[in-house]
C-alpha cells in the first residue's frame, strides 16, 4: 500500500508538471487544445490525490504501522475517528493533506471560471499546478508520509497525543487549512491577471468571494484554537502569542485589509496596486507561517522540530514568490495606475484606507515580534525573547483604532464628506458612544483598562443600527412594506454590505470579551480538605480529592464546593487525567461555571498529593469571555450572508410589497418555529415509539422522569460525537452511551438521587467532562457548537428558504433587475438625501 | 506639488520616529535576556535585578516543598543530569504553581531576576518541556497553520 501512495504522489507531480506547462504553452499560442489538456490533467491531479488520501486513510483504519507516520500517530485501539484525523495529525501528512486540499480547491475554482476568465484560466492552473508542485516535491524528496520501515515494523503504534484526542482539535487544523490554501487562489488569478494584463476590475471579482470563504475559514479556525486552548490547556486564556497561532493570524490581518480596499478599487478604480500587492502578501504570509512553524526556525512550545533542509526548500519557494509576484507588479505598474486621487480626508476611500495600513501594521508588527528572538540573536548573538505583555501593548491601541474606523468608515461618503452630512451622520453614534462612556465613569470601571473599548463598542454598535435603520426607512418608503420586510430586502438588495455590517456587530461582541479581559482576576492556592479560598464574588471549599481508573487513564479530581453570599450555588469537578503509555503528560480537565456575565474557571495542577487529600488549584474569574464565542458565531452569519447567491433575497426585493411582506413574514414563522418545532419531535421521538421490552433492555429507552432528565443532562464522552448528550448520541450506533445509558438505569434501579446519580458520574468518568448541566443553565456548551451550528444552520435555513420563496415571487412577475452597482449607488445617493 | 512631497514627507518621518521610540521604549521593557546557567554562573552580580529567562535542567532530589504552602525550592544546572558534563548550580525559589511537566531533570526555562538567595522566579514563570511531550505536541501545530 505505502509503495502505491507515494507511486501516486510521484504521478501527481509529474502530471502537475505538465498542466503548469502546457497551460503557459497553450495560452502563448492560444491553442485551445493545449489549454483543454491542461485543465484536465490539473482535475486529474485532484483526482490522484484523492486517491492517494485514501490510500493514507485506508493504512490508518488498518492499522498498517509499516508506514512510519503511522506508527508514529495512531495506535490500534485509538477510536476510529481518530484514526482518520491522525491523517493531518503530523507535519509529512499535513503537507499531503494541504496539497489534496489545494487540488480541490483549485479544481472548483478553474471548473466555475473557465468559461467567464477564459484569458486568465491557463496561468490560474499554471501558478496554482506551481504551488502544488513545490509541496508534492518537498513530500517526495524529503518528508514522505509514505516512508515504511526498513526492517520489521512495530506491532503497536505510539498514539496520538491526548491533549489532541479532542474533538475541536481534529476540526480545528482542516479548518485553517482550508482558510490558508483557500489564499491561493485569489493569488493565482491575480498572478493571472498580471502576467496577462487584463487589469481591470474583472479579475477581482472572480476572487473576491473566494477571498470571503477563506477567511471565514481562516476565522473559525482561529476560533476553534482559542476556545481548544481555553478548555484543554488549563492557564485561564485562549491567546498567547505563541508564534503557531501568529502564524495563522497573519495573513488574516491582510486578507480582512483586502476585503476592505477592494471596495475602494470597485467604486473608485484607486489602490489598484495595493491590491494586487494585498492579495500576494496574504498568499505569502500563509507560506512564511508554513515556514516560521515547521522548519525550526522560531522557537515555540508547539512548533514542529528543527528541520534544516526544510528551512532552505521554503526559503527558496518564498525567494521565488517574492521575486516573481513582485516583478511581475513592477513590470506592469503602468497598467495599474489609479484611474482618480483621493479627493479628500474626510472620505470613506480615506476610512478604507488608514484601516488597511493600519491591520497592514498590525500584520508586519506580530510579524516582527514573532521573528524577534531569531533576529536578536542573529544580529546581536544573543537571544532577547519579547513575550505576551509586549505584543499585548502593542495591539490593544491597534485594536482600539480599528475598533474606531468600523464605526467611522461606514459613516463618511464616498469621495468627500461635507460638514453637514458629517454632522448627520455623526450624531447619533456618538452619542451613543457618549452615553456609554458617561455608564462607565457612573460605574467606576477603570477607563483605560476597558472602559474605551466600551465606549468605542457602544459608537460602533450605534453606527451599525443607525444604518440599518435609515436604510430600511427608505426602502420602507420605496416599496410600501412593513420596517421588517424592509430592512430584509435591504440586506438582500446588498448583502456585502449588510452581512459586511453584521460582520461588524461581531467584532463588537469580540472587543466586549478582550476588553472583560481588563477585569480579570487569577488565584493560585494550595487548599486542604474543608479550606476555602476566596475569588471575586465566589468562594470555594475543598471538599475532597479522589481517585479512579477507567482502565485507559487514571484520573484525580477535585471536589470543589462554590458559594456564593454564604449560599452553595455549584459543586466543581477540576480533574487531572493520566493516559497509559502517556503518563508523563498528564491532562488538565478544567472546570468552568460559564454564565454571560463571568466564567469561574478552575484548573487542577499537578502533582496533586493524594496522601492529605489538598488541591493546589487555580482560580480564574474571566469577566464576558463568553461573548467572544458569541460574537465569532455572529462573524459566521454575517460572512454567510455576505456570500449567498445573488437571487436568494429577490422574494424580498420583489416590486410586489403585499407578496414580499407575506413571503418575509412566513419566513420569519417557519425560522422561529423550525427549531420549536425540531425540539418537539426530538421530545416525541424520546417517549414515542412503543417499545417492546427487549428494546428497553438494549437501548435504554428512559422509564421515569428523572431517568429521562438525567439522559439529558450527562454528555456521552466517546468524543466523537461532539458533546452529544446520552439520550441523544443513541440515533448513532455508540457504544460508550450505551453503556452509559446503562450505568444510568442500573443507578435509577438502585432509587438514587438526582445529585447522588451526578456524583457518581463525576467520580466514574473523573471530571465533570461528561455533565451537560451547563446546557440546561442557558449557555455553556453551546459555546462550544455556536460558530459552526448557529452559521450553518441559519445560513443554510434563511439561504435555502429565501431561494425556494424567490422562485415564487420571481415567476409572479418582474421587471428585468438593475445592476447591482447601479442599485447600490442609487441606495446610496438616496440615503445621503434623506 | 513639491509642497505635498514636504507634508509627505514630514508626516513619514514624524510617525517613523514616533513608532522607532515607542517600539525602542516597550522593547527595552518588554525583552528579557534568554541564557543558560553555564552563562551566568560566575557573573550572578551582573545580571542582578535584570529581568533573565534562565535555561536549564532541574537537578534530581533538589526539589522541596514548604508544608502546606506554594512555595518551592530547587536547582537547575547546565547539562541533563545524566550527561557528561552536568556544570554550574543555580539555587531558584519560586511560588505558585509548577506545570505538569516539572520534574526531576525536566528542561525548564524560568522566568526571574538574581537576588541575594539565588534566583527568584516570578509568578507563572517556569516552563518545562518534556521531550516527548515537544515532539507530540508539535503535531498540535499542525493546527497553527
Amino acid at each position: 500500500m505505502a509503495s502505491l501512495g507515494s507511486f501516486l504522489l510521484l504521478a501527481s507531480f509529474v502530471v502537475c508538471s505538465y498542466a503548469a506547462a502546457v497551460s503557459v504553452v497553450g495560452a502563448r499560442r492560444r491553442s485551445r487544445r493545449l489549454i483543454e489538456s491542461g485543465i484536465g490533467s490539473f482535475y486529474l491531479v485532484c483526482a490522484l490525490m484523492s486517491c492517494a488520501s485514501a490510500v493514507m486513510i485506508n493504512a490508518f483504519l488498518t492499522s498498517d504501522f509499516s508506514i512510519k507516520y503511522v506508527d508514529h500517530y495512531s495506535d490500534s485501539v485509538q477510536p476510529l475517528f481518530y484514526k482518520i484525523t491522525s491523517y493531518w495529525g503530523g507535519l509529512d501528512g499535513s503537507i499531503m493533506f494541504w496539497v489534496f486540499l489545494l487540488s480541490v480547491f483549485g479544481s472548483v475554482a478553474v471548473y466555475v471560471n473557465r468559461e467567464r476568465y477564459r484569458e486568465l484560466i491557463p496561468y490560474v492552473v499554471a501558478t496554482i499546478s506551481g504551488v502544488q508542485m513545490f509541496f508534492l516535491y518537498l513530500m517526495i524528496v524529503h518528508r514522505n508520509p509514505f516512508t515504511t520501515y526498513l526492517a520489521e515494523a512495530p506491532a503497536e503504534g505510539q498514539g496520538l497525543n491526548p491533549l489532541l484526542q479532542n474533538f475541536y482539535m481534529a476540526i480545528h487544523p482542516p479548518s485553517l487549512y482550508i482558510g490558508f490554501v483557500g489564499m491561493t487562489i485569489p493569488f493565482a488569478f491575480g498572478i493571472a491577471a498580471l502576467i496577462t494584463g487584463h487589469l481591470d476590475d474583472s479579475w477581482l471579482r472572480a476572487v473576491r468571494r473566494w477571498t470571503m470563504t477563506a477567511w471565514l475559514f481562516l476565522s473559525i479556525g482561529l476560533f476553534l484554537g482559542m476556545i481548544w486552548a481555553y478548555e484543554e490547556l488549563g492557564w485561564g486564556g485562549y491567546w498567547m502569542w505563541d508564534p503557531v497561532e501568529n502564524a495563522a493570524l497573519l495573513p488574516w490581518f491582510t486578507a480582512t485589509a483586502f476585503l476592505h480596499s477592494v471596495m475602494v478599487q470597485e467604486r473608485r478604480s484607486m489602490l489598484r496596486v495595493w491590491n494586487v500587492t494585498l492579495v500576494i502578501t496574504t498568499f505569502f504570509l500563509t507560506i512564511f507561517g508554513t515556514f516560521m512553524t515547521r522548519s525550526g526556525v522560531v522557537q515555540s512550545v508547539h512548533a514542529f522540530g528543527d528541520d534544516p533542509i526544510l528551512a532552505r526548500l521554503f526559503v527558496m519557494f518564498m525567494v521565488v514568490i517574492l521575486t516573481g509576484s513582485f516583478g511581475l507588479v513592477i513590470y506592469r505598474l503602468p497598467l495599474l495606475k489609479a484611474r482618480n486621487e483621493l479627493d479628500s480626508w474626510a472620505s470613506r476611500e480615506a476610512a478604507f484606507m488608514v484601516n488597511n495600513w493600519i491591520l497592514l501594521f498590525a500584520a508586519m508588527f506580530v510579524l516582527f515580534g514573532t521573528m524577534f528572538p531569531t533576529l536578536s540573536e542573529a544580529i546581536t548573538g544573543t537571544r532577547l525573547t519579547v513575550a505576551a505583555p509586549f505584543f499585548n501593548k502593542w495591539m490593544a491601541p491597534v485594536g482600539l483604532v480599528l475598533l474606531l474606523l468600523t464605526g467611522t468608515g461606514p459613516l463618511l461618503a464616498w469621495r468627500k464628506s461635507t460638514l453637514k452630512n458629517l454632522r448627520d451622520q455623526f450624531l447619533w453614534p456618538a452619542t451613543a458612544a457618549l452615553v456609554t462612556a458617561g455608564a462607565i465613569v457612573a460605574l467606576r470601571i477603570p477607563f483605560w483598562a476597558s472602559g474605551l473599548c466600551f465606549a468605542l463598542c457602544g459608537f460602533v454598535t450605534g453606527t451599525i443600527v443607525q444604518e440599518f435603520w435609515r436604510g430600511g426607512k427608505i426602502r420602507r418608503k420605496n416599496t410600501g412594506t412593513d420596517m421588517i420586510t424592509a430592512i430584509i430586502g435591504l440586506v438582500g438588495r446588498n448583502k456585502r454590505r449588510y452581512g459586511g455590517y453584521i460582520v461588524h456587530v461581531a467584532v463588537v461582541l469580540i472587543c466586549l470579551g478582550f476588553a472583560g479581559n481588563g477585569a480579570r482576576k487569577d488565584l493560585q492556592v494550595l487548599l486542604q480538605p474543608g479550606q476555602e479560598a476566596t475569588v471575586g464574588r465566589y468562594t470555594i471549599r475543598n471538599t475532597g480529592v479522589k481517585v479512579t481508573d477507567d482502565g485507559q487513564k487514571q484520573m484525580v479530581t477535585a471536589h470543589l464546593a462554590v458559594f456564593q453570599n454564604g449560599k452553595q450555588i455549584d459543586t466543581l469537578y477540576p480533574a487531572k487525567w493520566f493516559f497509559r503509555k502517556h503518563e508523563q503528560e498528564p491532562t488538565t480537565e478544567v472546570a468552568i461555571r460559564r454564565t454571560l456575565a463571568e466564567d469561574l474557571y478552575i484548573a487542577m495542577a499537578a502533582p496533586p498529593k493524594l496522601q492529605d487529600q489538598s488541591a493546589s488549584i487555580e482560580i480564574f474569574v474571566n469577566p464576558l469571555v463568553n461573548w467572544i464565542w458569541i460574537g465569532f458565531g455572529v462573524l459566521a452569519i454575517g460572512t454567510g450572508i455576505a456570500l449567498l447567491p445573488e437571487r436568494a433575497y429577490s422574494f424580498a426585493i420583489a416590486k410586489l410589497p403585499a407578496e414580499a411582506a407575506a413571503a418575509t413574514i412566513a419566513l420569519l414563522i417557519i425560522l422561529c418555529t423550525g427549531p420549536a418545532a425540531f425540539a418537539q419531535s426530538q421530545q416525541h421521538g424520546m417517549g414515542g415509539p412503543p417499545v417492546t421490552g427487549s428494546d428497553v433492555q438494549t437501548s435504554y429507552y428512559p422509564r421515569t422522569p428523572l431517568e429521562r432528565q438525567l439522559q439529558h443532562e450527562i454528555v456521552c464522552t466517546c468524543g466523537t460525537c461532539g458533546h452529544a448528550n446520552i439520550a441523544e448520541c443513541r440515533k448513532d450506533p455508540c457504544g460508550t452511551s450505551h453503556q452509559m445509558r446503562g450505568e444510568l438505569a442500573a443507578l435509577i434501579d438502585q432509587n438514587k438521587a438526582h445529585d447522588e446519580i451526578i456524583q457518581w458520574f463525576v467520580t466514574k468518568y473523573g471530571s465533570q467532562e461528561m455533565l451537560g448541566a451547563p446546557l440546561d443553565k442557558g449557555f455553556s456548551r453551546m459555546a462550544w457548537l455556536f460558530p459552526y451550528l448557529v452559521g450553518a444552520t441559519g445560513a443554510v435555513a434563511l439561504g435555502f428558504a429565501a431561494v425556494r420563496w424567490s422562485r415564487h415571487s420571481a415567476a409572479a412577475d418582474a421587471p428585468p433587475p438593475l445592476d447591482a452597482e447601479i442599485d447600490e449607488r442609487i441606495d446610496d445617493e438616496l440615503r445621503d438625501l434623506d | 506639488m513639491p509642497h505635498r512631497y514636504i507634508k509627505i514627507g514630514l508626516t513619514v518621518v514624524v510617525l517613523g520616529v514616533a513608532f522607532s521610540g515607542m517600539l525602542w521604549s516597550t522593547l527595552r521593557e518588554g525583552t528579557e535576556y534568554f541564557k543558560n546557567v553555564d552563562e551566568v554562573i560566575n557573573e550572578q552580580h551582573v545580571w542582578q535585578g535584570k529581568r533573565v529567562q534562565l535555561h536549564g535542567y532541574v537537578v534530581p532530589g533538589t526539589w522541596v516543598q514548604r508544608p502546606n504552602t506554594l512555595d518551592y525550592k530547587f536547582k537547575v544546572q547546565n547539562n541533563p543530569a545524566r550527561g557528561t558534563m552536568p556544570g554550574g548550580v543555580v539555587e531558584a525559589s519560586y511560588t505558585g504553581l509548577l506545570p505538569d511537566t516539572f520534574k526531576d531533570e525536566a528542561e525548564v526555562v524560568l522566568k526571574g531576576s538574581f537576588g541575594p538567595n539565588g534566583f527568584r522566579v516570578e509568578k507563572d514563570g517556569v516552563m518545562a518541556k518534556c521531550p516527548s511531550k515537544y515532539e507530540a505536541a508539535s503535531k498540535s501545530a499542525s493546527s497553527g497553520s
